[in-house]
């Protein structure tokens, strides 16, 4: 555990994917550790469906709330086109965790407008400096009642499979989900494990081509 | 006692003014300072009325008459708010104040939410009222307290400036949470040559003495030490002037600057969070220390004008490297790059080009994602509703203006409705309406505009339509709810949703009272029926409002209400895409063969059955006919209040719409 490591964290997704969430467990966690911390949350004008973007700060007392152009040391994307919007922010380097899940908007769905591939993102990312980490979104686990939380999983897969885990102990933040929903926190605190545990096994093809080659 | 808590600028600022023993609270919903009245509203603090007024004008007034009788009073409200305040602000500013009052003000440089990139530290300069700018979240708690003494000690109202990113972050505050301040008694001070505005003697008299107390706030902030001046060890280096926020970015800045050959110990800083006053001696102290001057500051050049005074002054022979040379921009929010720009400027140091410039060919990919209105949102009845209506009267969409107003309904003006044609400020729908006709266009025009906008600038224009008998057609589209800045009630919410006590104004009674002749009350869910009358009001002499009603899907789900049953996709359905090319509802999924329709987002509106010309959707509204459904109302008939939205829908109980991990976006 560094807690004296400074990290700049860019999340981006679309409204509805629990972003924000992810977010403020991570700014939750990092008070409780006495880390400094500054957290701003972009929620646009949309309710569900529009861009989501973030900007959490670790361990400089001293902050402003934006991290510049090519300054993130991770980058936890949660749509595969929006994602494209987080390469501008990527520090060469510096991690890239893709969730690979498609939303696509109506332009798309009515054949209007082209929607870009997972692997032409993923190269984006590389071509960047950056490091990608690709998590397809058939990974997700389900129980009885259906999928678990998508958001919670891919926070559990960016403390796995970032050096974010380095920043910011894995125990810490489950202890930050325990305390966010005490009366029920089974389901995310599965869904976070299996981020942090379960990808390394199940990664598709492009993760594999893609992490051996960078890391 | 104090403590430490994660807190959003926002909160951290109420909070601050709630510790500071504000006592009286009031604003007009607007991002991104709606958080604000939000986190106290969800306090409610006994004995310290928070509420939603109906403008910003209308709050600042109630934070003033409370100040005015001794207590200390917050008023809330984006900058395109003040603007609608400003006309009071002056006026209050002439007459001081008697208990502390601030006035919050958000900016909102680099524009998350779609309004001009005005710089309210201007405001201050024209009112002559001393301002605040606090560069981050804690300090957001600490000075918005030391604003109310401030305001006390001078017997001026004071402005607090947020910009988004400072009122939407959060980050930990060390809050001191002392002994509740003792409530005031009111004093009653009859003080014409005070509190009117009565004849040039007094009015100039109040000028003076407004320019006084802010020569007094003046002294204030530099005997508190806001704007803090380092002056470095040697002669003759970089002086750094930098406002609000900026100054957060100043030390990672300054580390990435050293490692291109800056000698930091050359470097002297004036960290301003009182701009206004200019803190002219500060700066003159920085002048005769230094060679050359940044300004570093997001959106106008305040603070560096103030430099170039104070340099004048002093025969200053140096560099002022800001905006005004042309080396930072006027647009846009900041980050450090902008720091690091600035110094290399100023200090002839060479930065790697490609430093702060990142590769823009992944984002040229990224499929455009216009923002549509949500699943089961009533606006979209109305657009297509809108639309129909002059497809049949056979004109062409580029024919027939529809102005827009501010809000949700300003969505209209997006794929796949694109019915709105424009957006100016709060009520302008009506009024620019109104100019389109006597400017001589002769096809019908419709104004369209949102409940809560209505009440707050729209009923004024509409009594000018009136009284000059303008002819168009108005469209009051209530959802009963200030739904864009994240479900604020309004005077239009019903009485059920209010705090108790609260009475709900209905347009329903209010518009036919002010005389309008063609009155029309429908439910946008009822496609034909609303077109219709639409149709017809476009073909009536005079002024025809149109009030198209039906609560924000969002907010009647959250009690478990649906408009009816999702609709059934038939064996009819060949995957035409017509439903999804005309509503764009993001409910409505494409399958292998036929639409799919989502569960977990669909309303039950039944707009896309309705628009679906195979039968490729089974929909019947639960309840038929809706008894508000495209009537014409006459006159001022009183009838019976309604509860909103309690007919034609049933509920189906809370379903849960999002996982458990997620929170409320």
């Amino acid at each position: 555990m560094r807690t004296d490591a400074v990290c700049d964290v860019f999340l981006v997704g679309v409204g509805g994917q629990g972003l924000l969430t992810i977010g403020e467990l991570l700014a939750e966690t990092a008070v409780a550790l006495g880390i400094p911390v500054h957290f701003y949350p972009y929620k646009g004008m949309a309710q569900r469906g529009g861009l989501v973007k973030a900007q959490l700060r670790l361990g400089r007392e001293t902050v402003g709330p934006n991290i510049p152009p090519n300054g993130a040391d991770v980058v936890i994307a949660m749509e595969v086109s929006e994602a494209l919007r987080a390469v501008r922010m990527l520090r060469p380097g510096g991690e890239f965790l893709l969730f690979g899940e498609r939303w696509l908007p109506t332009a798309v769905l009515l054949g209007k407008a082209p929607y870009p591939a997972t692997e032409a993102v993923l190269e984006r990312v590389a071509a960047a400096g950056g490091r990608p980490v690709y998590i397809p979104p058939d990974t997700l686990p389900a129980d009885a009642r259906g999928p678990l939380p998508a958001n919670i999983f891919v926070l559990g897969a960016a403390m796995g499979h970032t050096h974010l885990g380095e920043v910011i102990p894995v125990a810490a933040v489950e202890e930050a989900i325990r305390q966010r929903w005490p009366r029920a926190p089974e389901r995310n605190l599965a869904a976070f494990r299996a981020g942090v545990m379960g990808i390394r096994n199940e990664l598709h093809e492009l993760h594999e081509f893609y992490y051996s080659d960078n890391s | 006692m104090s403590y430490r808590k994660l807190l959003t600028g926002n909160e951290a600022l109420a909070l601050g003014a709630l510790h500071a023993g504000a006592r009286v609270i009031a604003g007009y919903p607007g991002t991104p300072s709606t958080g604000a009245i939000e986190s106290l509203l969800a306090l409610s603090p006994p004995g310290v009325p928070v509420e939603w007024s109906t403008n910003e004008k209308v709050a600042l007034e109630i934070a003033a008459g409370a100040a005015w009788v001794g207590q200390r009073a917050l008023c809330t409200m984006k900058m395109s708010g003040l603007n609608v305040a400003s006309d009071s602000l002056y006026s209050i500013a002439y007459s001081g104040v008697v208990g502390g009052l601030v006035v919050y003000v958000a900016d909102d440089p680099g524009v998350s939410a779609g309004m001009c990139e005005q710089d309210s530290r201007g405001f201050a300069l024209l009112a002559d009222l001393p301002l605040i700018d606090p560069p981050s979240v804690a300090e957001a708690y600490r000075l918005t307290r030391l604003a109310f003494d401030l305001s006390e000690a001078v017997g001026s109202p004071v402005l607090v400036r947020l910009t988004t990113a400072i009122a939407h972050s959060s980050a930990p505050v060390e809050v001191e949470d002392g002994e509740p301040s003792p409530a005031r008694e009111p004093q009653l001070l009859r003080d014409i040559a005070r509190f009117t505005k009565a004849g040039a003697a007094i009015c100039m008299q109040q000028h003076r003495d407004l320019i006084a107390r802010l020569e007094e706030a003046g002294r204030w902030i530099r005997r508190a030490g806001l704007n803090e001046l380092r002056l470095a060890p040697r002669r003759g280096g970089l002086g750094i002037v930098a406002g609000g926020v900026v100054n957060a970015y100043l030390q990672e800045g300054l580390a990435i600057a050293t490692r291109f050959g800056l000698e930091k110990e050359t470097v002297s800083t004036l960290a301003v969070r009182a701009p206004h006053p200019f803190p002219a001696e500060e700066a003159r102290a920085l002048l005769e220390h230094v060679e050359t001057v940044l300004v570093l500051e997001e959106l106008e050049p305040h603070l560096e004008r103030g430099v170039y005074v104070e340099a004048q002054r002093l025969g200053f022979r140096g560099r002022i490297v800001g905006k005004l040379d042309g080396t930072l921009s006027r647009v846009g929010d900041y980050d450090v790059s902008h720091v690091v720009r600035g110094i290399a400027a100023a200090a002839g140091l060479s930065i790697p080009p490609d430093l702060f410039t990142p590769r823009t060919d992944a984002e040229i990919l990224v499929a455009p994602r216009p923002i549509t209105v949500c699943p089961g949102c009533p606006h979209r009845g109305t657009f297509l509703a809108i639309n129909q209506a002059i497809r049949r009267l056979r004109y062409k969409r580029d024919e027939v203006v529809v102005t827009g107003d501010i809000g949700c309904t300003i969505l209209g003006m997006n794929p796949p409705f694109e019915t709105v044609w424009n957006e100016v400020s709060m009520g302008a729908s009506i009024g620019l309406a109104q100019g389109y006709v006597h400017g001589g266009v002769k096809t019908p025009i419709i104004a369209t505009i949102g409940d809560s906008t209505f009440f707050h600038a729209g009923i004024p224009a509409l009594i000018n339509a009136i009284q000059y008998q303008v002819p168009l057609t108005v469209i009051v589209m209530d959802n009963g709810w200030t739904a864009m800045t994240g479900m604020q009630f309004n005077p239009g919410t019903d009485e059920a949703q209010q705090p108790p006590g609260n009475r709900r104004v209905d347009l329903e009674r209010l518009i036919p009272a002010l005389g309008v002749e063609h009155f029309f009350v429908v439910d946008p869910f009822r496609l034909e029926e609303t077109s219709a009358v639409i149709q017809k009001a476009l073909t009536l002499p005079g002024v025809k409002v149109i009030l198209a009603r039906q609560e924000c899907a969002i907010q009647a789900g959250r009690r478990g209400l649906r408009a009816g049953p999702m609709p059934v996709v038939t064996e009819n359905c060949n995957l035409c895409k017509l439903c999804v090319m005309l509503t764009g509802c993001p409910a409505i999924e494409l399958g292998p063969e036929r639409v799919v329709i989502d569960p977990a987002l669909c309303y039950g509106c039944g707009l896309c059955a309705q628009v679906c010309r195979r039968g490729g959707l089974a929909y019947e509204r639960a309840g038929g006919r809706r008894g508000g459904g495209a009537e014409e109302r006459r006159g001022g008939g009183a009838e019976e209040r309604r509860s909103r939205g309690a007919e034609g829908r049933r509920s189906r109980g809370a379903e849960e719409q999002r996982s458990g991990g997620e929170g409320a976006l």
